[in-house]
């Protein structure tokens, strides 16, 4: 049996009393995009940088290919690819150049380096800024020019920290295709977003942070049905019989979200059937839930329990 | 001292080259400005101040301010331009272009940044040094200096080794000031005494035991005083020695530390 692409095991990392990531247990295998969500300060960033060795573990070990990352670190570094979150264009040299001078931080050496960043320019349609300098890029250009650089020297797994955070739609669509172009040739991608439709679109499997926890893991749709049930009650600011809908809900003792002028609340069948037993003549919304209402639920849960902590 | 050997890894010679690369991109601006303010002060101080001061004795020569002045020059070079290199270059490489995050996203580790920064800068301490050496070079064929022109192409050298050192010094401050507005604190409470208190343009001989201390362990007064001993008399004294001696032990102290406020800073 191959070794999965990148295996954790009781990763841990603390800051001062804090900790940020507790125990967590990751797997991510070739040619598939495995998607870490959760509200900001649930450790996503964190875990990245202890993936790619920006910052040591406390605790825990990391596996490529089934070899230990602390005790290969070089070597292994050599098949990671990192896409930071914060714009790390070196904007001392023009985009050919930002990918020419990258190249030289790796070895074994890049073979064949400026066939390399020809193809990478006609890949990510930057053939015509080669000699620009990377100001004068769009955001979702600079951003096309980031994920080239870290994958100048042919890595195996790339991480991508948020990357269409701050562009347009019709940048964030082609970031995508990207993405999805990495993956079919067979690159392990691990990705962060704030996003849930990019989550939702990219990612073979997701895990959910909350807290440094995982709160959640699975395909996208087990993961909504694990955390939030079956079906999101919508309660509209023109429905009438909102009160009475509301009062059922407390006491029955499930949580409502309000969303602008809506109320959201997550039910199972089982509840919901309960629900239109107590109150036959109201007229229901019901819809599937999606990852909107999962971050809406982890940040309840986030803030209540800090709340809680607090007192 | 695990990490003293790392100043001769691939990863800090391609955080050098990088460097490197930049300045050849930009050497116009990056070159001649800071290769003329030695030439310009030659100007005002050697032969300005000349008329006023007249000759000096030294070792037992007598010699022209000018003539004086002129070592103390390079050593100045030698000191200011990779300390201030890696106080203002290396912070916006740092702070402002976020250049080190994308680095150490790759193979290169933080000690590897941390001596392709000293690598750079005493590199660049070694060109500004050899312009200001043709310099004078061209001041003694015009007579207004009286150097032993042999040792002029030696003092570049000495000085890049002693350019490393004075670049880790730098790099202490810009792992540690919170902005680059508090770079004034080394630049005029540190750098400033340092260049004064060397002997570079006007001899000193303290009594105060504190500052003849002082001044013996001040790399920069022994740098001064090995090139005025070598272009004067071809004869650098005991100066070589303790020049070596401090910028060795100075070189491997403050990288450690310099290593060590960065990785808090960078790494957290």
């Amino acid at each position: 049996m191959t070794a999965p692409l990148l295996e954790t095991r009781g990763l841990s990392k603390s800051y001062g009393d804090r900790e940020v990531v507790s125990q967590l247990e990751l797997i991510c295998n070739a040619g598939s995009v495995l998607g870490l969500l959760g509200p900001n300060g649930a450790g996503k960033t964190t875990t990245l940088r202890m993936l790619y060795g920006f910052i040591e573990p406390d605790a825990g070990e990391i596996r490529y290919r089934g070899r230990d990352f602390a005790e290969e670190r070089t070597a292994l570094k050599r098949i990671i690819g990192v896409c930071t979150q914060e714009d790390t264009l070196d904007y001392d040299f023009s985009v050919e150049q930002n990918l020419q001078v990258y190249a030289g931080y790796f070895n074994p050496r890049v073979p064949n380096v400026k066939q390399r960043v020809q193809e990478l320019l006609e890949q990510f349609d930057l053939t015509q800024y080669r000699d620009a300098s990377p100001h004068a890029l769009s955001g979702g250009y600079k951003q096309r020019l980031l994920i080239a650089r870290s994958i100048v020297h042919h890595p195996e797994i790339l991480f991508l920290d948020e990357p269409t955070t701050g562009l347009d739609p019709a940048a964030r669509v082609a970031v995508w295709e990207l993405v999805d172009q990495l993956r079919k040739a067979g690159m392990g991608v691990i990705l962060t977003t704030h996003y849930m439709d990019e989550a939702e679109r990219l990612s073979d499997q997701l895990v959910v942070l909350r807290e440094g926890r995982v709160a959640a893991r699975g395909l996208p749709h087990e993961v909504l049905g694990s955390l939030l049930g079956e079906h999101v009650l919508t309660l509209r600011s023109d429905l009438e019989e909102r009160p009475q809908v509301l009062e059922v809900l407390k006491e029955m003792g499930l949580p409502t979200h309000k969303v602008l002028s809506d109320i959201l609340a997550p039910v199972t069948a089982r509840q919901l059937a309960d629900i239109s037993e107590r109150l036959p003549s109201v007229r229901l919304t019901v819809r599937p839930p999606n990852l909107d209402d999962l971050f809406l639920e982890l940040s309840r849960s986030s803030s209540s329990s800090s709340s809680g902590a607090k007192k | 001292m695990k990490y003293w050997l790392e100043a001769f890894d691939w990863r800090s010679l391609a955080v050098l080259r990088r460097n490197a690369l930049v300045y050849l991109r930009n050497w116009r601006t990056a070159f001649f400005p800071p290769a003329m303010e030695p030439v310009v002060f030659f100007l005002a101080f050697g032969l300005g101040l000349q008329g006023y001061v007249g000759e000096i004795n030294y070792r037992g020569a007598t010699i022209s301010y000018a003539t004086y002045v002129a070592p103390g020059l390079i050593a100045y070079t030698a000191f200011g331009t990779p300390f201030y290199e890696s106080l203002y270059s290396a912070y916006v490489r740092m702070f402002y272009q976020k250049t080190w995050d994308g680095i150490l996203a790759t193979q290169v580790e933080l000690p590897h940044l941390v001596w392709g920064e000293i690598l750079w800068a005493g590199v660049r301490g070694f060109m500004n040094s050899a312009i200001v050496c043709a310099v004078l070079a061209v001041f003694d064929l015009l007579g207004w200096v009286e150097l032993r022109m042999a040792w002029l192409p030696a003092l570049p050298f000495l000085g890049m080794l002693a350019g490393f050192c004075f670049s880790a010094f730098g790099l202490i401050f810009t792992a540690v000031v919170p902005s680059i507005d508090h770079m004034n604190y080394p630049v005029f409470l540190i750098g400033m005494p340092i260049s004064l208190i060397s002997n570079t343009y006007f001899p000193l001989e303290p009594q105060q035991a504190w500052l003849r201390t002082a001044m013996q362990l001040n790399p920069v007064y022994h740098l001064a005083e090995t090139s005025r001993g070598l272009l004067v008399h071809g004869d650098p004294g005991g100066h070589l020695s303790w020049l070596i001696g401090c910028t060795s032990i100075g070189l491997l102290a403050f990288f450690t530390i310099a290593h060590h406020f960065t990785r808090r800073r960078m790494l957290g």
